[in-house]
Formats: C-alpha cells, sequence, structure tokens
C-alpha cells in the first residue's frame, strides 16, 4: 500500500516537473530563436563566406583559402589597422586606467561633495558613442572647432592645428574622446572594488606606521587585484571592438591612416561614406574570423597571466 | 589637526574641479554654440553667442528632418524598453528558477557568445537575416533584434535579481496548484520592480544612443532614421559645414533626454551599469 503511494507521488512529481520543463521551453522559446538567428547564425555565415568569392550579386564562387592568404599577404591595410588599434588601447589604457583608479581613490567615501563628483565625472559614459565622435569632431574641427579657438586665445599656438591633418594628431583625438566617455565607469567600479575591502586591513597598516604610498602599494592595490583584472578585460575587449567611434570621428582620415581593426572590416561590408567601394563579403568575413581570432587569442593570453591576479587573500 | 585636514583639502577639490570643468566642456561647448546663430558659429568670433537664439532648434524641428527623427527615436526606444522588460526577466526567471534539460550548456552557450561576438561585424548576416523576414528597412528589423537577440547583461541582471527572491514563495504558491508560468507573472513579476526599472534604464540608454545598428537598417532612407543616425549623417553629408547650427541643435537634442533621465534616476542607472557588468 505503501509503496503504491509513493509511486504514485512521484509519478505526479513527474509529470509536474515535465509540465514546468514545457512551460519553461516554451516562455525560452523566442528568445532562443532570437539568440540562434542573430548571434549564431551570423558566426556561422562569416565562417561559411570567408571561403567564398561573394559579392552579393554575382554568384558565389568557392575558393579555399584564398581570401586568406589574401589577407596575409596582400593586405598590409587590415595589419596597419589592426596596429593602430593595439596603438589606441595602449594609449587609452595608459591614461584611463590611472585616471580612474585615482578618482576612485579620491572619491571613495559618503561625502556629498564626493558623490557629486562622481555623478559628474560618471555622467559622459550615458552620451551616445557617435554623439561622442560628433562633438569631438566639431571641438577639434581646424577652423571653427572651440580647442583651436581657445588655444589660441590663450596664446598657445599662432595657426590652427589641423588635428585630423596627420595620424598621430587624429589618433590623439580618438584617444581623448574615447577617454572621455569611458573614465567614469572605470572609476565606479573601482569605487566598488575599494568598498570591498575590509576596514581593518588599513587599521593594521595604520598601526604598524606603514606611509601613505606603501600604504597605497601594499594594501589597496593587492586588495583591488581581483577587481582591476574584470576592470582590465572588458576594457581591452570593449577597445578592441571600437567601431562607431572611429567612424563617427574620422572615418580613417587622414588617408585610412587612423583605422581601427573593426571599422577597417565593416567597411568591407557597407561601403561607409565612399560610394565608389563594391562590398565584397567574402573577403570581410574572412577579415572578420581573423579579427574574432586575434581576439580570442588575447583575451586568453590575458586570462593566463592574470591568472594568479588577485590571489593574495 | 582641522585646519591641516582642511589644508590638505583645498588642491584636491581645485584638482577635482578642474577635471570636472573639463569633463563638462565638450557638453558645455555644443549646447552654447547650438544657441548661437549660424552666422556667429561661422564667424567664430567670440565663444559665447552675443544674443541667444532658439533659431537653430526653430529650423532643425521646421526645415529639416528633425520632427521625423525625434518620432523615430522614441517609437523605437519605447518599443525596445517594453519589449526588453518582458523578454529579459521572463529569461531571467526561465534561468533561475526553471528545471529542464540543457540549462546549464545553454546558459554557458550565451555566456560565450559574449566573448566571441565580434560586435559590429555581425550587422550584414543579420541585416540578411532581416532581409529575409522582410524586415530590412525600417526600425522593425531593429526592435525585434534588440528585443529578442538575448542581451546577456540583461539576463544576469535579471536572474541574478531573482535568484535573490526566496524560494518558499514559488513553493506556497505551487502547494495552492499554480504552473510554472503562474507564479511568474502573478508572484515573480509584481516583485520585480527595481529590476524593471534598471533593466528598462539600460535598455533606453543602449536603444536612443545606439549608431550602427539602425544606421544599417535605414541605409539610404532617412525618413525612418533615429535621432543619431540623422545627426551623424549630416556630417558625412558632404555639406558638413553648412549643417553645423543643425548639428549642434541636434546633438543636445540627442543628449539632453538622456542626461535628464540620467540625472532623475542616478542610482538605477550605475547600479544597473556596473553589476550586469561584472557579473556578465
Amino acid at each position: 500500500m505503501s509503496f503504491f503511494k509513493r509511486r504514485k507521488a512521484s509519478t505526479k512529481h513527474q509529470s509536474l516537473y515535465r509540465k514546468d520543463a514545457i512551460q519553461s521551453y516554451i516562455m525560452l522559446a523566442p528568445m532562443l530563436i532570437g539568440f540562434a538567428l542573430f548571434t549564431i547564425y551570423p558566426m556561422f555565415w562569416l565562417i561559411q563566406w570567408s571561403w567564398f568569392d561573394y559579392d552579393g550579386m554575382s554568384t558565389p564562387k568557392f575558393i579555399g583559402f584564398e581570401n586568406y592568404i589574401r589577407a596575409f599577404t596582400r593586405d598590409p591595410h587590415y595589419w596597419d589597422s589592426l596596429e593602430n588599434t593595439f596603438i589606441i588601447v595602449i594609449a587609452k589604457f595608459i591614461l584611463e586606467i590611472p585616471l580612474a583608479l585615482f578618482l576612485a581613490i579620491v572619491l571613495n567615501g559618503n561625502k556629498k561633495i564626493n558623490s557629486f563628483f562622481r555623478t559628474l565625472f560618471f555622467s559622459p559614459t550615458i552620451v551616445s558613442t557617435a554623439i561622442v565622435g560628433i562633438v569631438f569632431f566639431l571641438m577639434f574641427e581646424p577652423f571653427l572647432g572651440s580647442v583651436n579657438q581657445l588655444l589660441k586665445a590663450f596664446g598657445m599656438i599662432d595657426t590652427n592645428v589641423n588635428w585630423f591633418g596627420n595620424k598621430w594628431l587624429a589618433d590623439l583625438v580618438i584617444v581623448i574622446a574615447s577617454v572621455w566617455k569611458g573614465f567614469g565607469i572605470n572609476m565606479i567600479f573601482f569605487i566598488m572594488g575599494l568598498q570591498n575591502i575590509p576596514q581593518d586591513i588599513y587599521e593594521c597598516a595604520d598601526i604598524d606606521g606603514v606611509g601613505k604610498w606603501s600604504r597605497f602599494t601594499k594594501v589597496t592595490l593587492p586588495m583591488l587585484a581581483s577587481t582591476g583584472k574584470v576592470v582590465m578585460m572588458l576594457f581591452i575587449v570593449n577597445s578592441i571592438k571600437m567601431s562607431d567611434l572611429v567612424l563617427v570621428l574620422t572615418n580613417g582620415q587622414p588617408g585610412g591612416s587612423t583605422e581601427v581593426v573593426m571599422s577597417y572590416t565593416f567597411k568591407y561590408f557597407f561601403s561607409y561614406g565612399a560610394a565608389d567601394s563594391i562590398s565584397q563579403y567574402g573577403y570581410s568575413s574572412a577579415l572578420a574570423v581573423i579579427t574574432a581570432l586575434v581576439l580570442t587569442v588575447i583575451v586568453s593570453l590575458y586570462l593566463r597571466l592574470t591568472r594568479n591576479m588577485g590571489n593574495h587573500y | 589637526m582641522k585646519k591641516r585636514q582642511l589644508l590638505e583639502a583645498i588642491p584636491k577639490y581645485i584638482f577635482l574641479s578642474l577635471l570636472a570643468a573639463l569633463v563638462i566642456f565638450p557638453i558645455f561647448y555644443v549646447v552654447v554654440s547650438s544657441l548661437k546663430n549660424t552666422a556667429s558659429i561661422l564667424a567664430s568670433s567670440s565663444f559665447f553667442p552675443k544674443t541667444f537664439s532658439w533659431d537653430n532648434y526653430v529650423r532643425a524641428w521646421n526645415l529639416s528632418n528633425f520632427k521625423v527623427y525625434t518620432w523615430n527615436s522614441i517609437y523605437m526606444c519605447a518599443t525596445i524598453v517594453l519589449g526588453t522588460i518582458v523578454t529579459s526577466i521572463t529569461s531571467g526567471y526561465v534561468f533561475s528558477r526553471g528545471r529542464f534539460m540543457g540549462k546549464k550548456p545553454l546558459l554557458a552557450l550565451i555566456t560565450f557568445s559574449m566573448f566571441i561576438s565580434a560586435g559590429s561585424l555581425f550587422l550584414y548576416p543579420q541585416l540578411n537575416i532581416a532581409k529575409a523576414l522582410n524586415l530590412n528597412n525600417s526600425l522593425w528589423g531593429v526592435i525585434i533584434i534588440y528585443i529578442f537577440g538575448i542581451n546577456v547583461t540583461n539576463l544576469y541582471l535579471a536572474k541574478g535579481f531573482i535568484d535573490g527572491i526566496p524560494k518558499e514563495i514559488d513553493e506556497a504558491a505551487r502547494v495552492d496548484g499554480c504552473s510554472f508560468f503562474r507564479i511568474f507573472w502573478s508572484i515573480i513579476f509584481p516583485l520585480t520592480k527595481p529590476l524593471i526599472a534598471t533593466v528598462g534604464l539600460l535598455a533606453f540608454m543602449n536603444s536612443w544612443n545606439d549608431y550602427l545598428l539602425p544606421m544599417v537598417f535605414t541605409l539610404g532612407n532617412p525618413d525612418k532614421q533615429p535621432l543619431v543616425v540623422g545627426i551623424v549623417s549630416m556630417k558625412s553629408s558632404g555639406e558638413s559645414v553648412t549643417s553645423w547650427d543643425l548639428m549642434m541643435a541636434g546633438t543636445v537634442m540627442a543628449v539632453i533626454p538622456m542626461l535628464v533621465v540620467f540625472i532623475s534616476l542616478n542610482k538605477y542607472f550605475v547600479s544597473g551599469l556596473t553589476s550586469g557588468a561584472v557579473k556578465g
């Protein structure tokens, strides 16, 4: 009798479980279809077409490794754009991460004035990247832009600087614009990390008579390591993926020298700002695959190098 | 002691104020310039306008396409915000409470996809799909991609929040005979108000600010473009010098709504942006 009862209960349980599972699938179905269509499918699409010569109109032709060979041997511009991406990411890193960390340490605490500055420094984060591009383009415009006007007014330059006239100045403008947009969120990340540091460590350090600087290097920095690891990871991935800022701000000018890897590849898909170029979907897919691989290599290298970071406690 | 602290604080706040001035400057500059008339922008005579004029805004609104751009932005964002709230919280609930085969690998796959997704390079295949579904050439493609393409940040935000709701609540409802979906709809969903605020704000920010996706879907179709796309297209239209005034006014129109929302709902913004990113 008792055996029978238990069995009945468990089938009831099972049918409930099955009902739950079916409802789960139904509730999730629209999103799973969306995920399959807009994330998984594009991935396979790119991998597939990277083996073809395909411009969207004529019949695609299978050409094996030809697109990859072209990228590796006959397309120095791609590698220039990759190099430029690294230049921008490194320059941005040197400016942005220390600035964010410094502000986090200075503004950590519950004083009203600190939270005012925090809000203010965070505000560029919510401005559209494309709009940031427009604003900095207008500001640095050689003839009408306010930067040249102000520099002249203060007597720091005599003639207008053509900010978009050479690679280094244009890169500098890109870096400034992107630091302006990005440092606020990293500051907030660091503040969150700081607030997770137990206060008694600092009390111990005070008792030991540790100076301000070594308090920072020996206590704060190691305790922030695990936050820093995540922050830098997000920073690297997002900076390498930078595309719309460059497209809007310089569009690769002068002469394609400020192109970054994403904007360069993007232009093989969509003839951005140039009407005469023919899209080459096969080749651009190959470039996209190479870029994705480069990104994967960098991320796994980063994870490997920082494996032991943040294991201090 | 008090005096020394004060002396230390003064240079600190002077430095912070200088930095704050630098940070504010770009926005300030655009707002001020948008109030100049065209002639004084082009003559670049002085930084501040001699007379404030709303002329640029009136012209942008009436003569240029800005009325259409603004409306497009508004309906696109409103739809995306509503839809994303529903889909994100639903998938968060299913991944938090559901018991079904393949839950763990599915979640792992979605998380992993965030790292390999090549961002803007997916746009062309996405456009192709939209073409097959007859959704290209309008903002509905953008809306569908936003709502149904899984946003990993939102998913983790929602899952984390719902993980924090005590399971006893579900069990009580279960005893009363509620189904899995009923529990979600009548019990869990009403409990997620802070989550709705955060997810909604993030969706608003991302869709209002997005450029490349709506640009690709409205290529050569100015009547369907949202604000950001419309403004940028003025820059590349070749006559950018003559449309500076309109670009300034448009930029202010694109930035101010975000800033207003941000200042009034600051708390949700910061928590949403940070917790989502770190967990994801």
